[in-house]
């Protein structure tokens, strides 16, 4: 509920539908047996209300979702988080890597019976640009060199050098040159009424309450089953339990302990299919590699070993997670399968410490070395209890091996401007919630150590830097897998962050709700194919 | 009297402008800035990127300019936009300032609707059984946690009961409902909020009517009364009554404020999109217009509750009465 939970959460790119996270495992598959038929309506809830329901301005993880559902990209990811096509139906990369040319879907129509055009797609792309345009999202844009409508189904996107991420970025929604060509873009009314081409067009908008989407019967896959979505603001996660207890709500996320302790009483089990699996987030120690205790990779790698990363798994998230080898999820076509967890293993930290002149010298129970003790501050977030209750394990268990470790807990905004962007911090914890392009540059290029930059803990190496840039450079997706593999081995040798572990997503939904099924991006990919058998509807009556 | 309200008024001025600039300086020395929320923690979004949307809302400005420009804008009553989502500051009010009001309005009438009973009955007889029941169960109510007891009741009248709503203003079409169930759905939604928020006030004003009453019981002026055979009813209604209220008509005036102030703790816990929730938002992202504007708003509001507590004491005690002593 925090703002720095909130911004955390809502890293992830907002360009594409991303309602829980992404997905493997289940513990129910809804029998999608039947025939689907139109009808009810899905109500779901968000702890923060949405602020601008245009894409290029959709910064918040509610307006993410929104938007999504009412527009869309020109690609997707499909549930095997490879690229398809979304609005295009086909595209080409030249073998330069240099020039992107998409072809638009026939059928594709705005909410207000207009056809898409490839012109469309250049007037978002100008307006991501315009330096007028308050919109975060224009740096993914900046190695383009042109867009040109070839014709009116037809975009060709030439690039100054090639940038395999780019793909991800035209899964931005793409905007109605007719609607806004003359609308500035910031104020205009269609901030709050938005029209798109996507599977729900937008009813109404009670700010701070609910937003209410209903089924776009032209959709060019097919039209939704389901009928009406509504989107409840719940700001508090005690109250949206109460309201799944009375069925005020039909989809939520749960917390670990939500999920392990309250929802396994008969009403819980009888009204709500549960799923759970993997988000995309880690959580992690960072280093200042300036401090010259943790400039030694012994000593990185000893911190490694007698974390009990299995221990923080079961003690905080009741087992609903796992854990982190690196900064990919095993489900990532980019995780090194050879990167094995690290074992729990006091001992061989203590012996690589001494290697590394850190021993109890003087019998006080505490590393030290010459003549000064192992003491470091665990830095992290307010507000995010998770986050405070790995950090007290870890020093427990560090304090197992002789090592002294305060714990300070900051609130947000001081933590990034005080402590992060100045250095001034011995370790850090925290966690990241990436996109599903396994691009890493920004995080641990060594260029990317400015204040306010994502490189925070200075890490540098020469091979790893050669690595990211080649990642960027190549579409082909056996390249940068091999590519990305290696890199996550040498984060795994080299210990900049020591990777905790990734907690489960963690939702559930009524069992009215047919054809529901988790997949490495989440439950609601497929959402158009959710339905509700007639039998069953819940919301019959439908507004005006 | 009219030249005294003019003179308060006027004084006000320099008063508004202080808490403007204190304020105003006070937001700004927090760390981080509107646009972080955005942009900040984003791999996807450079530095430069962050810099541009900055500059955009004019951040990069030296605060004295910042101020004056703000001042400016608010002579000519604008409070500007939202760096949130770029609405007009006043829309963002207009939408929440009703339903604050509301809830307010009827928390108020439901504390003075009980507390003063409460406090003039058991000032009849301090330390009968009346009073001492009440006193606990005043301070019952006044240390159990808002927060606590909305659960409690949401658990029980919403859960168990399903006699309540859980949570939310309306319920989910009600916009399309004919005038009276619309009402209806509005009261039914209310009653928890407006409860729960009662039972923590009843308990302050209701101590302090019991107190006045107690005080004014021992006047000589009761003890006329009651000399005069007049009928017990009347001395307590008439003659004790009406001084016993006085200090409540303060507490009324300084409690303007309050009322466009949601609470951040009951809007939360009851999903009602209100002021607090507003204030609250904004603080945490760091929006400064929407920051300032209820500031200032409550700033005045402050003075005004001030200014009509001391007129509606004068008013309603001759001895204090402006512009005859002064």
């Amino acid at each position: 509920m925090t703002c720095g939970q909130r911004i955390v959460g809502s890293v992830a790119a907002a360009s594409f539908l991303l309602l829980l996270g992404p997905s493997w495992a289940q513990e129910h598959i809804s029998p999608s047996s039947g025939t689907p038929v139109v009808g009810d309506a899905l109500v779901t809830a968000s702890i923060g209300d949405a602020s601008r329901l245009l894409p290029l301005l959709a910064t918040d993880s509610a307006s993410g979702e929104i938007t999504g559902l009412v527009f869309n990209g020109l690609v997707k990811y499909d549930a095997g988080l490879r690229v398809v096509g979304d609005a295009a139906e086909s595209w080409t990369v030249s073998d330069d890597g240099l020039t992107l040319t998409f072809t638009l879907r026939p059928n594709v129509r705005w909410q207000d019976g207009r056809p898409l055009r490839a012109q469309d797609v250049r007037f978002t792309y100008e307006k991501l640009i315009d330096p007028a345009v308050h919109t975060p999202y224009s740096s993914s844009y900046e190695l383009v060199q042109s867009v040109e409508v070839v014709n009116d189904r037809t975009v060709r996107i030439r690039y100054r050098e090639p940038f395999a991420p780019a793909m991800e970025s035209w899964m931005m929604g793409i905007l109605p040159e007719h609607l806004l060509a003359h609308e500035d873009l910031n104020t205009t009314r269609y901030l709050r009424d938005p029209i798109g081409t996507g599977p729900y067009r937008f009813v109404r908008w009670r700010t701070g309450e609910l937003i209410e989407l209903r089924a776009n019967p032209d959709y060019f896959e097919h039209r939704p089953w389901v009928e009406r979505y509504l989107y409840r603001i719940i700001p508090d996660q005690a109250t949206l339990f109460l309201e799944l207890l009375t069925g005020g709500v039909d989809v939520a996320g749960l917390t670990p302990l939500q999920y392990a302790r309250q929802s396994h009483t008969p009403y819980m089990e009888r009204t709500y299919q549960r799923f759970r699996y993997p988000s995309f987030g880690f959580s992690y120690v960072g280093y200042n590699l300036h401090d010259p205790r943790f400039q030694d990779v012994r000593v990185r790698r000893a911190i490694n070993q007698a974390i009990d990363k299995e221990a923080l798994v079961q003690g905080i998230l009741f087992g609903l997670g796992s854990v982190a080898t690196g900064p990919y999820p095993k489900e990532s076509w980019a995780a090194n399968p050879d990167v094995a967890p690290t074992p729990y293993d006091p001992q061989g930290a203590k012996r690589l410490l001494a290697e590394a002149g850190w021993a109890d010298h003087d019998g006080d129970g505490w590393l030290d070395r010459d003549g000064a003790p192992f003491r470091f501050t665990l830095l992290t977030n307010q507000g995010n209890d998770v986050r405070r209750q790995t950090a007290e394990l870890i020093q427990r268990q560090l304090q197992r091996i002789g090592m002294d470790v305060r714990i300070s807990v900051v609130e947000w905004s001081t933590f990034v401007h005080e402590f992060i962007d100045q250095r001034r911090f011995d370790a850090v914890l925290l966690g990241w919630s990436l996109s599903r392009d396994p691009d890493l540059y920004d995080i641990f290029h060594s260029s990317k150590t400015k204040e306010g930059e994502y490189n925070f803990v200075g890490y540098a190496n020469p091979q790893v830097d050669q690595l990211l840039v080649a990642g960027r450079r190549t579409f082909k997706q056996d390249e940068r897998q091999a590519i990305y593999r290696e890199v996550h081995r040498l984060l795994a040798e080299d210990q900049p962050y020591t990777f905790l572990f990734v907690p489960d997503a963690l939702p559930v939904v009524d069992r009215r709700f047919r054809n529901v099924r988790a997949t490495p991006i989440g439950i609601s990919d497929n959402l158009i194919d959710w339905y509700v058998p007639a039998a069953e509807q819940r919301y019959r009556r439908l507004a005006p | 009297m009219g030249k005294y309200v003019v003179r308060r008024v006027v004084a006000m001025i320099p008063v508004l402008l202080w808490i403007s600039v204190i304020s105003f300086g006070i937001m700004h020395l927090a760390p981080g800035k509107p646009t972080d929320a955005a942009t900040q923690f984003n791999p996807r979004v450079s530095l430069e990127a962050r810099e541009r949307l900055a500059h955009l809302y004019g951040l990069d400005q030296p605060l004295h300019r910042q101020y004056a420009s703000w001042l400016g804008r608010i002579a000519r009553l604008d409070f500007g936009r939202s760096f949130l989502d770029d609405r007009p500051v006043m829309d963002k009010i207009a939408e929440r300032l009703p339903i604050t009001l509301l809830i307010n309005v009827l928390t108020l009438a439901v504390v003075l609707g009980i507390g003063i009973p409460l406090g003039v009955l058991a000032a009849v007889r301090p330390q009968g059984w009346f009073d001492r029941t009440t006193t606990v169960l005043v301070f019952l109510g006044y240390s159990i946690p808002s927060f606590w007891l909305a659960l409690l009741g949401m658990a029980w009248f919403g859960v168990a009961l399903h006699w309540l709503p859980v949570s939310g203003l309306h319920s989910l079409d009600a916009e399309w409902w004919s005038w009276w169930p619309r009402l209806t759905d509005t009261a039914w939604h209310l009653i928890l909020p407006v409860g729960v928020s009662a039972v923590v006030s009843v308990a302050g004003l209701s101590r302090y009517a019991r107190s006045s009453m107690i005080e004014v019981l021992q006047q000589d002026y009761i003890r006329t009364a009651r000399a005069k055979g007049l009928p017990e009813r009347r001395v307590l209604f008439h003659h004790g009554l009406r001084n016993g209220l006085l200090p409540i008509l303060t507490i009324l005036g300084l409690s303007l404020p309050d009322l466009i102030g949601g609470s951040v703790i009951a809007e939360t816990i009851f999903s009602i999109p209100g002021m607090g929730r507003l204030f609250y938002e904004a603080v945490m992202a760091r929006d400064y217009p929407v920051i300032m504007a209820l500031v200032t708003i409550g700033a005045i509001l402050t003075l005004l509750g001030n200014l009509l507590a001391d007129l509606a004491y004068a008013w309603a005690d001759p001895r204090i009465r402006v512009g005859k002593a002064s």
